[in-house]
């Protein structure tokens, strides 16, 4: 069953508009939280587990609390760059309620003692964004942003900034740099952001859900909140479904949900006639599962890195068995070697290289030692570069070829799909 | 001061150092593989090849970003670190176009030797290479080859950190990304060939010294700049066909990292295609050519002739030689030819205060500092331009010797002066480049080819007062004489020839011995 906490309203139009929104009781956490002591909120949002909801599952206010008290002005960013494939929640989240994320960043910045907010928008969310420049002009004349919020003598500017449609700008620190009018790479790390962030001052950047889930946090209480979920993945999160079920889409369910149920009841399950094959459970750089391992997953942190893949953003893409594996990766590689920033070798020339070698195998070029070389290509790309996106890229190409290894050899020496019979000519072609 | 183990091996560094600074620290930074880092710019920490292994630290750690604590172990010899190294190596191959055989960095890229010491040996990539553009005009003096380059951003943050100039970006990503400049905007600063000795390969070469040499039939030696007052370090690189260029030797005094590229083209009056070869001696349409030392013997007799009214001698002198030659000269003239009529040729005077804030300076001489401490010493120093030019209109100066230009091209008042010395009776004109305007000269004068820096053992004092002694490096007119051999036959001494090269290609020590290399 889905648990609609941050959903509730979601099918209701008028929800979008700040009057329905707060005829539904928005915005009075924000006017409760004004009241409240700072640090109490910190407190609260650490004490309720929240995680990010971005991809990384960082508690959230353990990072709130490496903010250095030094004076200097703060800023609070909000990462709206959502363009891992398979990852639309927070588009749906926008769409259907732009007030829930204004609100949760007005508590937040508040309690981070932030009076320059920016949402930074991934740039092929054209309508989102008109939605919630839409939103942040409504809270400006209402009186919920700009100086003085609700009479509590605390001033917020929020804006909103379009990306121009890089994967990379979604690493916080590739964020700050296209913020700042840099090329959208990520920084060197040390300094963290919380130290060193946007424009060099202490920075903090949360994705759109984490934000918004702040206002439950206040809403329900800690225990209220700690009530969904499971000891450490606390609360509901959203998942975006796509892939072969009957109904892909956004639903919202408690932490620790079993992936089984999630596809046969909140999906809908497989078309039919059609058995599962694999299960990428958070965005196309988590590891994928074979069908056994999700059948016995569940959605949390904990279960799903103990199967050795990771919740990610909460993108499920539900493959069947009328995929072929050795195309699905080609896919997902090509998305990598277009994404990468270039800056870290590995990274740069690595993802080239996988990218290649899965679609020679794709063109009938595949060559004996290929699938031993993608494993050691990936590997050697773990852990070797500035951010993730080097491991993003690795991640799924060790899994799809160690799980599905008869697929790719088949493929090398048939030189056609041994799920599908198609060939080369076939095939969905990469370049 | 945190204290650290390096491989088995303690250190103590600064406060805020990193564990490459370590690394360089024990003069071991070719036990580390490296190449985005640089000294003198700032941390990109992209090569991925510094790796070290900390204890404690599951992750590998880049040395470049890896700020040193107290206690810290640390490694780059372990099985894990190499693999990195090695893989990493590989990545950097991969779609490098591997044309060593055409390439001018060859012999001394930072691809071949560090691939030497830490390669995979084992190549494993079989996919076609991406195809990057090739020969680039990026500016008046830099070629970038794209496919070349290794994207270490370098040159990008030379150009914004040292000459905050900014021609410099890395436009599109992914494999993709390629060096490139604005539109209407070349890499045209006074410090672009630094961009090329900073590439680590041979992306970037320079438009003057590409396809003349390959580097391994080069000798170096260390000298100064003589293009101006800076002095700055440097290697001049030579064979026996003569000078191919200078590359900066770094020298946290003088220069740091860095020369400009005006000083790069010193090596070029160097050569003997634009030296003075022998003695010419020419009288009125009379032309005549002797060994350097029967010049300077004429020259000698010509002083001697004078020397019945010693104020008829005068001698001019320009900031471009050695402490040691001013000292022979100026002594000389002052004991054995008895006249104090010494004057500094001040060759741009417009220009001569000018400070670019970087390196280069106004007063295009290596030795101006020098030359006015030894007219000090010799209580010459009060002697104005207007009484020699007084002196040379009113036809009292029978004998002038002018102690010229070793690099002609800084003197743009060098017609106009000729003219006015060409009012003395008879002219000694002490030089290393050869001029058609001091050919054209009417009267009676004499050329002697003198010694360049690079071929004398001599001290120049930089503008800030800094002394550096350098050592001949080769001879190119090995005939050329020395101003202290030019003192010495006028007064009638002995001439030693004790600091004449040993020959072409004797390496040479400066006293300022700083790291060397490439990197």
């Amino acid at each position: 069953m889905e648990t609609k906490i941050l959903s509730e309203h979601y099918h209701k139009p008028e929800f979008r508009a700040l009057a329905g929104y707060k005829a539904l009781g928005g915005y009075e956490m924000l006017a409760k939280a004004l009241k409240m002591e700072r640090q109490k909120i910190i407190d609260e949002v650490k004490a309720s587990g929240l995680r990010g909801r971005g991809g990384a599952g960082f508690p959230t206010g353990v990072k709130w609390g490496f903010l250095p008290n030094n004076g200097e002005p703060r800023y609070l960013l909000c990462n709206a760059d959502e363009s891992e494939p398979g990852t639309f929640k927070d588009r749906k989240m926008i769409e259907r309620a732009p007030h829930q994320l204004i609100e949760g960043m007005i508590i937040s910045a508040y309690a981070l003692g932030a009076r320059k907010s920016y949402i930074y928008m991934r740039g092929e969310y054209t309508g989102p964004g008109r939605i919630l420049r839409q939103a942040i002009d409504e809270a400006y004349a209402a009186g919920l942003l700009g100086g003085n919020i609700l009479g509590s003598g605390f001033d917020l500017d929020l804006d909103l900034y379009m990306g121009a449609g890089a994967y990379i700008c979604g690493e916080e620190t590739g964020m700050i740099s296209s913020l700042e009018g840099l090329k959208g790479q990520p920084k060197l790390k040390p300094p963290f952001p919380a130290v060193q962030g946007y424009l060099r001052k202490p920075t903090i950047v949360n994705n759109v859900e984490t934000l918004a889930s702040v206002v439950y946090v206040l809403r329900d209480g800690v225990a209220g909140y700690r009530a969904h979920g499971t000891e450490k993945s606390a609360g509901t999160k959203l998942f975006s479904v796509s892939g072969n079920v009957n109904r892909p889409g956004t639903y919202e369910v408690p932490l620790g949900y079993p992936l089984k149920d999630f596809i046969e009841q909140e999906c809908g399950g497989l078309k039919p006639g059609r058995t599962l094959k694999a299960v990428v459970p958070g965005g196309s750089s988590a590891p994928v599962l074979t069908a056994d391992e999700a059948l016995r997953a569940t959605l949390d942190y904990e279960n799903l890195a103990s199967l050795g893949s990771m919740l990610g953003s909460g993108a499920i893409i539900v493959i069947d068995d009328s995929n072929c594996m050795v195309d699905v990766l080609g896919t997902v590689s090509h998305f990598y070697w277009h994404e990468s920033c270039g800056q870290c070798t590995p990274c740069r020339e690595g993802t080239g290289w996988l990218h290649k070698i899965v679609d020679s195998i794709l063109h009938g070029r595949g060559k004996p030692g290929d699938v031993d070389l993608l494993v050691k290509v990936a590997d050697q790309m773990k852990g070797r570069t500035i951010c993730a996106l080097s491991d993003a890229a690795a991640l799924p190409v060790i899994s799809f070829v160690t799980k599905f290894r008869d697929e790719f050899e088949y493929y090398i020496r048939e030189g056609r799909s041994k799920v599908t019979g198609k060939g080369p000519t076939d095939a969905q072609m990469h370049h | 001061m945190p204290k650290c183990t390096i491989n088995g091996q303690e250190i103590e560094v600064k406060p805020g150092a990193t564990i490459m600074d370590a690394f360089y620290q024990m003069d071991q930074k070719e036990k580390i593989a490296h190449y985005c880092y640089h000294p003198a710019l700032s941390i990109a920490g992209v090569c991925r090849l510094c790796m070290v292994e900390i204890e404690g630290n599951p992750r590998l750690q880049i040395a470049c970003n890896t700020v040193v604590t107290e206690g810290m172990k640390v490694n780059n010899d372990s099985e894990k670190v190499k693999e990195a190294v090695k893989w990493g190596m590989d990545f950097h191959l991969i779609n490098h176009p591997l044309d060593c055989p055409i390439c001018d960095q060859a012999g001394e890229c930072g691809l071949q030797d560090q691939y030497m010491a830490y390669g995979k040996y084992d190549p494993e990539m079989a996919e076609r290479k991406v195809k990057k553009r090739k020969v680039v005009d990026l500016g008046p003096r830099v070629v970038l080859d794209s496919e070349r380059c290794i994207l270490c951003s370098r040159c990008v943050r030379f150009t914004e950190e040292v000459t905050k100039t900014n021609e410099l970006g890395i436009f599109n990503r992914g494999d993709r990304a390629e060096i490139g400049t604005f539109e209407d905007r070349p890499l045209d600063n006074n410090y672009s060939v630094n961009t090329v000795d900073i590439c680590p390969v041979g992306a970037l070469t320079s438009k003057d010294f590409r396809f003349r040499q390959r580097v391994w039939l080069l000798k170096d030696a260390e000298t100064i700049c003589a293009g101006c007052s800076t002095g700055c370090n440097v290697d001049v690189y030579f064979n026996k066909e003569g000078v191919f260029r200078l590359k900066p030797r770094p020298n946290e005094k003088v220069n740091g990292h860095w020369m400009c590229d005006v000083g790069r083209d010193t090596y070029k009056p160097l050569n003997r295609d634009a030296r003075l070869l022998d003695a010419r001696l020419s009288e009125g349409s009379k032309v005549e050519y002797m060994i350097p030392l029967m010049g300077a013997r004429k020259a000698a007799e010509w002083v001697r002739e004078a020397k019945a009214d010693p104020k008829s001698v005068a001698l001019v002198l320009t900031g471009q030689y050695s402490n040691e030659e001013y000292e022979a000269i100026v002594s000389t003239f002052k004991a054995d030819v008895g006249s104090d009529r010494i004057f500094h040729w001040v060759n741009n005077p417009e220009t001569f205060e000018k400070f670019d804030g970087l390196l280069f300076r106004g007063d295009r001489n290596p030795n101006t500092k020098g030359l006015l401490q030894a007219m000090q010493r010799h209580g010459s120093l009060n002697n104005t331009w207007n009484e020699l030019v007084a002196a040379l209109e009113s036809g009292s100066v029978g004998t002038l010797v002018v102690a010229g230009p070793l690099d002609l091209s800084v003197f743009p008042d060098l017609g106009e002066k000729l003219a006015s010395f060409a009012k003395a009776k008879r002219v000694v004109w002490l030089s290393s480049g050869r001029s058609d305007v001091v050919d054209a000269c009417p009267s009676p004068l004499i050329q002697i080819p003198m010694r360049t820096h690079v071929e004398k053992t001599g001290t120049y004092v930089n503008h800030a007062g800094i002394a550096q002694t350098v050592h001949a490096a080769l001879a190119i007119v090995p005939k050329a004489l020395t101003l202290s051999e030019v003192a010495d036959v006028i007064a009638g001494r002995d001439v030693k020839r004790g600091n004449a090269p040993a020959g072409v290609g004797r390496r040479a020590q400066n006293e300022f011995t700083a790291h060397r290399g490439a990197l």
